[in-house]
């Protein structure tokens, strides 16, 4: 069997020390830093698996090759206890919202309710994880709780975004290391990961969107691919991919024979018809849930996608690639995540340099004005332009300012304005104090 | 120009991008009128203020639907013209080209969309990217951002609710029993009123002992400010009235002026004329005065507090009560928050903010709301600036109704007629070709 990589699992975890997570990534060094770390490449390497696991498989039955496919509740996905129990968790996450009444004083837009059902998951969270982890993941509990809390969006900003879906893939994850997750044939535990539990935790997060009219966090408006999630987009495009072998490569183009076509997502009838069979037609339907107005006018990215001719192998790699580069490789949305033991904030001594691709360059550049073809140094990694990305705003349906990324700063003072002290901001980057620099000359 | 002007309104109206030479023809325009205002303008009422636009072309022609076209009806924007919507290009360079035809009829200040960095993060890079295919059209309107306002100051606005555009012909129709003066109402696209408020009545309405300062707010350097009337205003019968009011019409107070600022108060801006000094024209910097005014948002506190944003602060209803008082405002308006409402009156009304994009996103099911502040008549239509010892006084503090400490008597606020709307109907929107995607999918 050629070797697919899968995340490693710990030896003994017994003898395991298991730290409380904590936050590393206070500015876009920190983000370079971050993308050569033995965390990114567990969390890659996890998103992959995850990701191969439902594309389409030639299988061989009694000499006669068939091709299955694996599709939201496919009855050839046995879910293991493991799932079982995760399932059985979000089931009982999901019920804490109906005993959360929602707050019917005045609001801005998010419902503060929200905040209550937070803090009944979070005061819960011991008696939850005890009745559906085994108990001999006790240990575990604090590190892993600290990813499971951060995957339901923000009590305070009353917001959900990929930022928290990325907190509950490295809550997946951990469990993987762990070993919570029975040893199988290669993608079998994985698919019920997906279809099982992502996809179940994917319900949840649109009931608590509907419920507590929670915002897009970070949103981007109309150009961002969705306002609250990612890997639905990756994992259905995978669905819908052309039949591999389990030593194939994952394709990296076209497409499952009578397979929905891409450009589907602009007809909400279509997308009724695919939605409960595929997790990417499943986001856009909730996008039509949400939303109002012409698609390709609210979603002109998924609407140009839904354009491209290569077929769901090419949209499969192109999200992949894009998730890496406006999830992962963000500082707004990665500043948010934590690191322990499981996820660990060290140097991955294998760490390649990320080829310079395609999004290291195409994307603005911090200050776009002084972008030059040129802003690699000699000697300086190829990527080292990806993270003088400005750093963008987590948003609470109000804008937030990009380079706010350190803890809170001291508030002025009460009485009087004049004397008011400021706070220290991070330090502004290279480019940002060349464009200060750069001002405008104009004023003579 | 004016011609190249009228032709690229039209274009723009009909939601069609004007050639990138022309953008920068328009922008070099813009700038050359922006750089003339001060970082405060000043305006007379009557005005329409309008909140945030955010690139929804469809919902800004609603709003002039509603609210009246340019130039039959003043306005002034409180910025974040774009970001976030599809159509923030068309949207932003049809507001400069009406500023550009009609500079007197509209003012456009800076919100803290209108940087650089905010916008290579929130999507009007991205729109100019996507639809000229370089970022010449985003540079152009860059250098535009770095010369807008920062600030307005709206003068001469009446206590009495502005007559609306309908009702012209019978103002007097309109006016409520002697004894009950409208304070403020809401109105609907249709001009429908779904709701009014009364004006409390106090003894002792011009309370003038309390109150012995002269004026801290200086003249514009833009404007000519007309001499101090020798006489109180608030209750003279009108001599002659250059405005098209009858004779009729009944005398009104003259209010304290309106601040209008994107986001809020400063704790380094204790007068409007700190706000004059700011050396505005560049990016809007990550913190100090400029910063705050574009970014701060009031709240629920006591004093000022820190902002969950990471840029400018919170700051509570002590602190509006004092900077209008010292400033002789009696209202700031701001915009810089989604309210479901379209508008949201806060600390004992010292504060709204005005929210004009309606449905934002396609996504929040919120109304937008538009302020109209009328025009005072009863001063022979000069402007009276605030100095001190005219106009009537209201009590603002803690409960209001009466004297005592914490109570602060500011001078009376504006009439205020909201007009409230929804997104504009879908109507015939074409769908445009798929443009090719980003590199990530090549």
């Amino acid at each position: 069997m050629p070797g697919f990589p899968t995340l490693q699992r710990i030896g003994d975890v017994k003898t395991h020390r298991f730290e409380e997570p904590v936050k590393k990534i206070y500015d876009g060094s920190d983000v370079t830093f971050f993308l050569t770390s033995l965390a990114y490449r567990d969390i890659m390497t996890f998103m992959l698996q995850l990701n191969r696991s439902v594309v389409p498989r030639k299988q061989d039955v009694d000499g006669t090759a068939r091709v299955v496919t694996w599709p939201l509740k496919s009855k050839d996905v046995a879910y293991s206890d493991s799932v079982e129990r995760l399932r059985a968790l979000l089931t009982r996450l999901s019920k804490l919202v109906d005993d959360v009444p929602l707050d019917t004083g005045p609001r801005r837009f998010g419902n503060v309710s929200f905040r209550k059902w937070h803090q009944l998951v979070e005061d819960q969270r011991d008696n939850l994880l005890n009745e559906c982890l085994p108990e001999w993941l006790a240990p575990a509990y604090p590190e892993l709780a600290s990813y499971l809390l951060g995957s339901f969006g923000s009590a305070q900003r009353l917001d959900y975004g990929t930022g928290h879906e990325l907190s509950f893939l490295a809550f997946l994850g951990g469990l993987w290391k762990l070993g919570f997750f029975p040893e199988a044939d290669a993608g079998v535990e994985e698919r019920g990961i997906v279809l099982g539990v992502f996809e179940q935790y994917l319900s949840l997060i649109r009931k608590l969107i509907v419920t507590y009219t929670l915002e897009p966090a970070g949103s981007h408006g109309v150009w961002g691919l969705d306002d609250n999630s990612f890997l639905p987009y990756v994992f259905g495009a995978a669905q819908l991919a052309p039949a591999i072998t389990e030593s194939d490569d994952t394709p990296t183009e076209g497409s499952l024979p009578g397979a929905p076509e891409p450009s589907w997502v602009s007809k909400s009838n279509l997308v009724e018809k695919e939605k409960d069979k595929n997790m990417y037609f499943s986001a856009i339907a909730f996008i039509y849930d949400i939303k109002k107005g012409p698609f390709w006018e609210h979603s002109p990215v998924l609407y140009d996608i839904s354009g491209i001719n290569g077929g769901w192998g090419k949209i499969n790699k192109g999200m992949i690639k894009m998730f890496n580069a406006e999830v992962l490789s963000k500082f707004p949305v990665v500043q948010h995540f934590l690191f322990g033991s499981l996820f660990r904030w060290e140097k991955d001594a294998e760490a390649r340099p990320p080829p310079p691709t395609t999004h290291a360059t195409s994307q603005p550049l911090r200050t776009p004005t002084a972008a030059s073809p040129s802003t690699t140094r000699p000697g300086e990694a190829p990527w080292a332009g990806t993270p003088s990305q400005p750093p963008l705003g987590f948003v609470n349906g109000v804008t937030q300012a990009p380079w706010a990324s350190r803890g809170p700063a001291p508030p002025p003072p009460r009485s009087g304005y004049a004397a008011a002290q400021r706070r220290t901001l991070p330090p502004l980057t290279e480019n940002w104090s060349k464009h200060e620099q750069n001002r405008p000359t104009e004023r003579k | 120009m004016i011609n190249v002007c009228c032709r690229a309104i039209a274009q723009l109206r009909a939601c069609r991008p004007i050639p990138e030479p022309q953008v920068r023809e328009l922008c070099y325009k813009a700038r050359e009128i922006l750089i003339e205002e001060g970082n405060v303008v000043s305006v007379h009422a009557p005005v329409t203020i309008c909140g945030d636009i955010h690139g929804q072309f469809h919902d800004l022609m609603e709003l002039f639907r509603v609210g009246g076209d340019v130039p039959d009806t003043n306005y002034l924007f409180m910025g974040d013209f774009v970001d976030r919507g599809f159509y923030s290009l068309e949207s932003f360079l049809l507001l400069l080209c009406l500023k550009v035809r009609y500079p007197d009829r509209i003012t456009l200040i800076r919100g803290n969309h209108e940087s650089r960095q905010i916008t290579t993060v929130y999507g009007f890079y991205d729109e100019c990217i996507r639809k000229y295919g370089s970022a010449n059209v985003w540079r152009y309107c860059c250098e535009v951002f770095d010369y807008l306002a920062l600030g307005a100051l709206v003068l001469g606005a009446t206590t009495d609710v502005p007559p609306a555009a309908s009702d012209n012909e019978n103002t007097q129709s309109t006016l409520p029993p002697e004894d009950e003066e409208v304070e403020s109402e809401v109105l609907n696209a249709n001009g429908d009123i779904l709701s009014k408020t009364l004006r409390r009545r106090f003894a002792g309405l011009s309370m003038m002992s309390h109150h012995t300062n002269s004026s801290r707010i200086s003249p514009a350097p833009d404007v000519d400010v007309p001499s101090p009337p020798d006489h109180p205003a608030s209750s003279l019968p009108l001599q002659s009235s250059p405005s098209s009011q009858s004779l009729f019409t009944p005398p009104t107070s003259t209010t304290g002026a309106v601040l209008c600022v994107h986001g809020g108060l400063s704790p380094l801006i204790e007068t409007v004329d700190k706000i004059r000094l700011i050396d505005r024209k560049q990016e809007v910097p990550h913190e100090g005065a400029m910063c705050d005014l574009l970014w701060s948002d009031p709240d629920e506190i006591e004093g000022w507090g820190l902002s969950p944003r990471g840029a400018g602060f919170l700051f509570g209803a002590d602190i509006v009560r004092h900077f209008n008082h010292n400033n002789d405002l009696s209202l700031v308006a701001r915009a810089h928050q989604l309210v479901m409402e379209g508008y949201k009156e806060m600390f004992d009304k010292t504060i709204v903010t005005v929210w004009s994009a309606p449905n934002y996103c396609y996504r929040c099911g919120n109304v937008a709301a538009i302020l109209e502040l009328g025009e005072d008549g009863s001063n022979g239509g000069c402007i009276a600036r605030a100095n001190g010892d005219q106009g009537r006084r209201e009590p603002v503090g803690t409960d209001g109704s009466e004297g005592g400490s914490g109570v602060l008597w500011n001078l009376a606020s504006p009439g205020r007629r909201y007009r409230v709307f929804e997104a504009a109907p879908q109507g015939t929107r074409g769908m445009p070709a798929k443009k090719p995607v980003g590199e990530y999918f090549l």
